[in-house]
């Protein structure tokens, strides 16, 4: 693991006490294990991409992001670069345990926060279509179970109704859960909420440590319980405030460049949490979209369209940077405002859960994403 | 339950053992739409006497602004280790004598449990989440101010005033953004270009009172109208690093809740879905009237409201009753809210409670002293958890950093495992350390708990265990058909 100096653990301490946090487990669960896992990290608010993984070798970028673009990234060919806040996932690509796909998108070309995340978790044909979420059905079709960890159930992983979610609670007074007390209640409500006070009840034989509630820890959490026998195969993570409309920043202490290392952060908990399971495991970002190539009045970026998808794991045995560029220039800008969307990211997710949940791609491209022609990029990932 | 509390449950936060249960509930529930609105509060929790909220608790928008700024000094100081300011007690001092969030948020949960303009106080947290103030810290100041003043004492008048008095409030215009932008065109976007600074539009605000505060996505307007908002909208600004004296010469005022900066504006009229806006100051209320009357905000608000109070499942007939008093009434919220209520008394069916709605109506039934009064609110006790902790574990609250499209009312978003061991904890938790005055027993029958309830409690066993029972049984938590 890298050497990680202080100030910026410190500064994760800080921020990760706002975040909304996820992760994982559905102790007790056991049947015929598919090959490996999957980790979603979920970025709430639109991650600039070109600020993430800059193409520096496109000569508009310092044309018309040069306060945006850190001057400190790591090279890694002669065309694209990594922003300094990764790196752990630096580190990873140099293992050949990770890889980006550059300028993508899941086809949504609107720019409402709200419609672009109930896509990217529904992953539906159109916003607020669909009431489950694409790694749900997944689930349910590999028959297996997930838990997210925060406190509201994220639309990505609902579908299978024993996906649950774990949050540790911290409420000064209150004793053991009492399991026959809850088992009253369970039956005194009906339908989906008796199901749930019972799978309170379940959960209060279970004895949970206290865990920490910064993201490396979750994360780490998340990791260990996937790498259980019968532990959960998926898990989601989800971290706010990538929607810097203000004051963007470049570096590492920057509003994009913080969110970054926290990104960073949580590859690296999952790895470790992870440990041997890391080899069969995939973890992918997902966001709703990228932000416009031009820096607005405000030092910062409007919602976009194009961005970029960090994936790790040991399910990963070439590192690359997999992307049809686009081309920065006002014409090759989408509506003349942002990065051109050249890969459908539903083709990303399907090729990672191809992977770790090992089932058809033209199963998921029917089932899971409605769309039986969704092109198979499997061979360009995990070749 | 019977019908008092019925109502009380989907409209408002039960009634206190207290107060007089009204007989004619619906006129009641119409009536408190004008019930007086005075903060009330406990000052320790040991207290009996519920009294009105301090004034020098509840400061104005200029003090608010001024303490803000010292804030910000103090905190340069303290980057720069100068005067002291940076050892633990200066910066605890700076903290809590500055910062309002604290306080505002505890003023925000007293008077729901102690208030007696219940009906009131929900349709404010009905607007004040339409309205999404997320705090961002710069405007943790203005959150509690803009909630009292530009919402609760809005409440009797048209949806355009409280429309134009949210966009318009530091609160907002902090939390999206608005702060930072500056018309491409404007003399201020101009010298700093000539300084060879950035300087522009932000769309953030614009973007948002399309998309959540008024027409919705469904209007199908387009980006070029949303950059016509954000133009319409360049100027509003107040800067929390300038001085009073600065603010007073860039805009001419030190009311920050008017401040309207003439050489940041975007020169021109400018197009919004079709309207022709002015330039100048008076741009914002045209855009404001345009859209607050718009047949897409009608709908798109009225199915809010409805899915908020009338059911958790509304009919299309509930809905239109609400837009048919709202466009006969041209957007008067005492029409609007009188709509809700008939619809609200009128539908049998249930409406899932919000957990911080929830946790108020438990207090209020059970008169338990779970909150800590205003002169504990910076102190740690062994025994009560501090009030923001107490929102934080509840996983919802109004100074929360969140995304601008607030809380939902569809009760799906709230069922799950996690959310439900907390209402079990909350109810331990406010036995245990709450001391309720009454039992399950005597809340069943003031508020005629029916038989599925009673069942329950019964098999529950000892007193804190029918508590838990009882709070969480379908009929207190919303669940249970009339």
């Amino acid at each position: 693991m890298p050497k990680l100096n202080l100030t910026r653990r410190e500064f994760l301490k800080v921020s990760g006490a706002s975040l909304f946090l996820a992760g994982v487990p559905l102790p007790g669960f056991t049947k015929d294990k598919p090959p490996g896992t999957i980790s979603v990290i979920m970025l709430e608010g639109g991650m600039d991409g070109l600020t993430a993984v800059p193409p520096f070798g496109d000569p508009n970028l310092m044309n018309m992001r040069r306060d945006l673009t850190s001057t400190n990234f790591l090279k890694l060919n002669s065309f694209f670069g990594l922003h300094p806040s990764f790196q752990y996932f630096g580190g990873l690509m140099a293992k050949n345990n990770a890889s980006i796909v550059h300028a993508t998108n899941f086809p949504y070309q609107l720019r409402s926060h709200f419609e672009g995340q109930n896509l990217m978790q529904g992953g539906g044909l159109s916003p607020f279509s669909e009431t489950t979420g694409w790694l749900g059905r997944a689930l349910d079709l590999a028959k297996t179970p997930g838990r997210s960890l925060s406190l509201d159930m994220p639309l990505l992983l609902r579908g299978s109704e024993k996906n649950d979610n774990f949050y540790p609670a911290s409420i000064k007074g209150s004793g053991d859960l009492m399991t026959q007390l809850i088992d009253t209640i369970s039956m005194a409500h009906k339908d989906n909420e008796s199901e749930t006070f019972k799978k309170v009840s379940k959960k209060s034989t279970q004895r949970e440590v206290n865990i920490p509630r910064d993201p490396a820890s979750l994360a780490k959490f998340a990791g260990k319980a996937m790498a259980q026998d019968g532990g959960p195969l998926a898990s989601v993570i989800k971290v706010d405030q990538f929607d810097t409309h203000a004051r963007q920043g470049a570096e590492e202490d920057g509003r994009q460049g913080a969110r970054l290392v926290i990104i960073d952060d949580i590859m690296a908990g999952l790895k470790e949490g992870l440990g041997d399971a890391w080899d069969q495991s995939i973890v992918l970002t997902l966001t709703e979209f990228g932000r416009t190539v031009a820096v607005n009045g405000s030092e910062g970026t409007e919602h976009g369209f194009g961005s970029a998808g960090l994936l790790a794991g040991g399910a990963i045995s070439k590192s690359r940077v997999i992307s049809d560029w686009p081309g920065l220039a006002k014409n090759e800008q989408f509506e003349q405002r942002d990065l051109m969307s050249t890969i459908d990211y539903r083709s990303v997710c399907a090729a990672c859960i191809e992977k770790a949940l090992g089932l058809d791609h033209d199963l998921i491209a029917s089932e899971v994403f409605f769309t039986p022609k969704l092109t198979r990029v499997y061979d360009l990932i995990f070749s | 339950m019977n019908e008092q509390f019925r109502v009380a449950q989907k409209l408002g936060l039960m009634f206190r053992p207290e107060t007089p249960v009204p007989d004619d509930i619906k006129s009641w529930a119409i009536k408190q739409l004008h019930s007086k609105s005075p903060a009330l509060g406990v000052s320790s929790s040991f207290s009996k006497k519920i009294k009105e909220w301090p004034k020098n608790l509840q400061p104005n928008l200029e003090k608010r602004d001024a303490m803000f700024r010292l804030y910000k000094v103090n905190r340069k100081k303290e980057n720069e280790g100068l005067e002291g300011q940076d050892t633990p007690q200066a910066i605890q001092i700076n903290y809590r004598k500055n910062l309002m969030g604290v306080t505002d948020e505890l003023k925000f949960a007293h008077r729901n449990v102690y208030g007696n303009d219940q009906v009131r106080l929900r349709f404010a947290s009905f607007w004040a989440n339409h309205f999404t103030m997320g705090n961002i810290h710069d405007n943790q100041n203005e959150i509690g101010h803009a909630i009292d003043k530009a919402i609760l004492a809005k409440l009797n008048g048209n949806f355009s005033q409280m429309l134009y008095k949210v966009t318009s409030h530091p609160a907002m215009l902090i939390y999206l953004d608005n702060i930072y932008s500056i018309g491409e065109n404007s003399p201020k976007a101009r010298e700093m270009r000539a300084r060879g600074e950035q300087a522009g539009l932000n769309d953030n605000l614009g973007r948002e009172l399309l998309e959540l505060h008024t027409v919705s996505p469904s209007a199908k307007y387009t980006e070029k109208d949303i950059k016509n908002a954000a133009k319409v909208l360049a100027g509003w600004s107040l800067e929390h690093h300038n001085t009073i004296q600065e603010e007073i010469r860039e805009a001419g005022t030190a009311n920050t809740w008017d401040m309207y900066k003439k050489h940041y504006a975007e020169p021109g009229v400018k197009n919004v879905m079709g309207k022709i806006i002015n330039q100048g100051k008076g741009g914002l209320k045209e855009m404001t009237d345009f859209l607050a009357s718009h047949e897409h905000t009608v709908m798109f608000i009225s199915s809010k409201l409805a899915e908020h109070f009338i059911s958790d499942n509304p009919n299309a007939s509930d809905i239109n009753y609400v837009a048919n008093a709202w466009r006969q009434s041209d957007g008067s919220l005492d029409h609007i809210h009188t709509a809700v209520i008939e619809r609200a008394v009128q539908s049998k069916e249930p409406k899932f409670q919000w957990p911080m709605t929830w946790l108020f109506q438990v207090l209020r039934l059970s008169e338990a002293s779970f909150l800590n009064g205003w002169d504990q609110r910076f102190e740690y006790s062994d025994s009560l958890m501090r009030n923001s902790d107490i929102f934080v574990e509840l996983g919802q609250g109004f100074w929360h950093t969140r995304q601008p499209n607030g809380y939902s009312s569809d009760k799906n978003e709230w069922i799950s495992g996690e959310m439900f061991e907390r209402r079990i904890r909350f109810a331990d938790a406010i036995y245990r350390k709450g001391k309720p005055k009454h039992k399950a027993q005597g809340i069943m029958d003031r508020i005629g708990a029916n038989d599925a309830t009673r069942k329950l409690v019964a098999n529950a066993g000892n007193q804190q265990k029918q508590f838990i029972a009882l709070m969480c049984s379908p009929e207190i938590m919303g669940l249970e058909h009339a």
